[in-house]
């Protein structure tokens, strides 16, 4: 299974987001890239911010850092969530693992043409680690998680995994 | 299968190019046809093809797999691109499952058991139901899948002798035959089951699952996709036997359509095109899912079928394959 470094955003996402995703996505149920919904965004992500420059860090990569080091991240979805802000907090918890002093993150939601800005202080580095512990152990549990109440399904690119029989 | 991009269906011999990030298709008369990459989902070629390394890894980059199906319309062989979907928890889990015989042997019986119900769906419920009560009273006695295939074999042969009594004289099947097919009805039938197995692979390698670890047949001999001919099962009857029981009661298959020899019979050229047309057609009629509660496409049905078979191995839900509701 997976290590403590190979936790990526994705994995924080799907935890705040639903952690029977989360269970799945480890065990190689990549449903994502067949949904329309997900093609649609890849292709805007590849078409716009193009003087935006991603950094890889081996599992996490982030969309953008700018010049005072705040981390950009463009979302598509119209209303801000849980698990944007906890990913966001998870790209800089791991830039300073790498020695680069984030001062916290951007996220931009382009359809409601607002920004939040987070600034990266120790609690959110507690939360980072917290989460990171809590991934690994979602991860490793041999049972599946339970389903979500199916109205939160909407809109998931795991629904059909899931609802179908 | 997810309707983001589509499957092409090449029914004329041609050539296919790269250029840029699109097929550039050749066929020996007409103007080339360009498609972009990002549209393809895989194709089906039903007619010989000739590919270079370039278009190869076009298609690997994008995960689009080729499928061929053979001068004589049984299926020759796949392009498949690398393994990138197939995950080792899930796989390791199937295994688990496949190895376990009361587990793999309670699966096996139920893909015998839908299957059956969907050919007495499509042939005949009534002169069927004698045989199917036979069926269920093997499936429940049968302890290892040979006799599980053995029970599905004599329950198939009398849903054969039934269908011909619904078809044309010259359609007949005379008890099934492949490799090559005798008759023009067995040669319609491996076509569509030719068809039905290519679709099923491409649906599988989008799931974690291994194509090659089955249930019912027996796992990874004779380098077959042996899942692939587990799940093919219960489909076989929604396309091969509905399509040829409605194509000869309009009277729209022609003896034309074949070329039949003493010894075997195959399909014509506009009897190929007759049949690629109606089983694309085919897989892209839509139902009301029950439990997804939305319109599925046939084609999408495969790729739940697969899904559900995924969830069976990774959570231990009960499998139901797909029977015939509508």
């Amino acid at each position: 299974m997976i290590g403590p470094e190979d936790v990526g955003g994705v994995h924080v996402k799907y935890l705040h987001h639903c952690r029977r995703q989360l269970w799945l996505y480890a065990r190689g149920v990549r449903p994502e890239h067949l949904s329309t919904t997900v093609q649609m965004g890849e292709a805007v992500h590849e078409t716009s911010y193009t003087r935006s420059s991603p950094v890889d860090l081996g599992a996490a990569k982030l969309d953008h850092l700018d010049g005072a080091a705040w981390v950009h991240e463009v979302k598509s979805s119209s209303k801000p969530g849980r698990a944007d802000e906890a990913q966001a907090m998870h790209y800089c918890y791991r830039l300073h693992g790498v020695g680069v002093a984030a001062q916290g993150a951007i996220l931009h939601y382009p359809k409601t043409r607002r920004t939040k800005r987070l600034p990266y202080t120790p609690q959110a580095a507690e939360q980072a680690e917290a989460d990171i512990a809590a991934v690994l152990e979602v991860v490793s549990a041999p049972v599946s998680p339970p389903l979500l109440p199916r109205p939160s399904c909407r809109g998931c690119s795991y629904l059909d995994y899931c609802w179908n029989e | 299968m997810p309707t983001a991009t589509r499957t092409y269906w090449l029914t004329t011999p041609c050539r296919i190019r790269r250029k840029d990030q699109s097929l550039r298709i050749e066929r020996p008369d007409g103007s080339p046809v360009h498609i972009p990459i990002t549209d393809v989902r895989d194709i089906v070629a039903c007619e010989p093809i000739d590919i270079n390394t370039a278009v190869i890894s076009l298609l690997n980059q994008h995960r689009v797999n080729v499928h061929f199906l053979s001068h004589y319309g049984d299926y020759a062989g796949s392009l498949l691109t690398s393994d990138t979907s197939t995950s080792g928890q899930t796989v390791i889990a199937q295994a688990r499952l496949a190895g376990d015989p009361a587990a793999s042997l309670d699966i096996a019986r139920a893909i015998v058991a839908s299957t059956a119900a969907n050919v007495r769906r499509v042939v005949d419920r009534k002169l069927l139901t004698r045989p199917m009560t036979i069926l269920e009273s093997s499936i429940a006695g049968a302890s290892s899948r040979e006799e599980l295939m053995g029970a599905e074999g004599t329950f198939r042969r009398s849903a054969w002798a039934v269908l011909d009594t619904r078809l044309p004289d010259w359609l007949r099947l005379d008890g099934r035959s492949r490799r090559p097919p005798l008759n023009a009805g067995n040669a319609f039938i491996s076509y569509v089951n030719g068809i039905t197995y290519a679709r099923l692979l491409s649906a599988i390698r989008l799931t974690p699952l291994h194509s090659g670890v089955a249930f019912l047949h027996s796992s990874m001999e004779r380098q077959r996709h042996s899942l692939v001919l587990d799940l093919a099962e219960v489909f076989k009857p929604l396309f091969a036997e509905r399509l040829l029981l409605r194509l000869a009661g309009r009277g729209q298959l022609k003896p034309a359509h074949f070329d039949v020899d003493v010894n075997q019979a195959m399909l014509s050229e506009p009897g190929r095109k007759l049949v690629v047309q109606t089983v694309r057609d085919e897989l892209a009629v839509t139902i009301q899912h029950r439990a997804l509660g939305r319109n599925v496409a046939y084609d999408e049905l495969l790729y739940l079928e697969a899904l559900q078979l995924t969830r069976t191995c990774l959570e231990g839900t009960p499998y139901k394959p797909f029977r015939i509701w509508w």
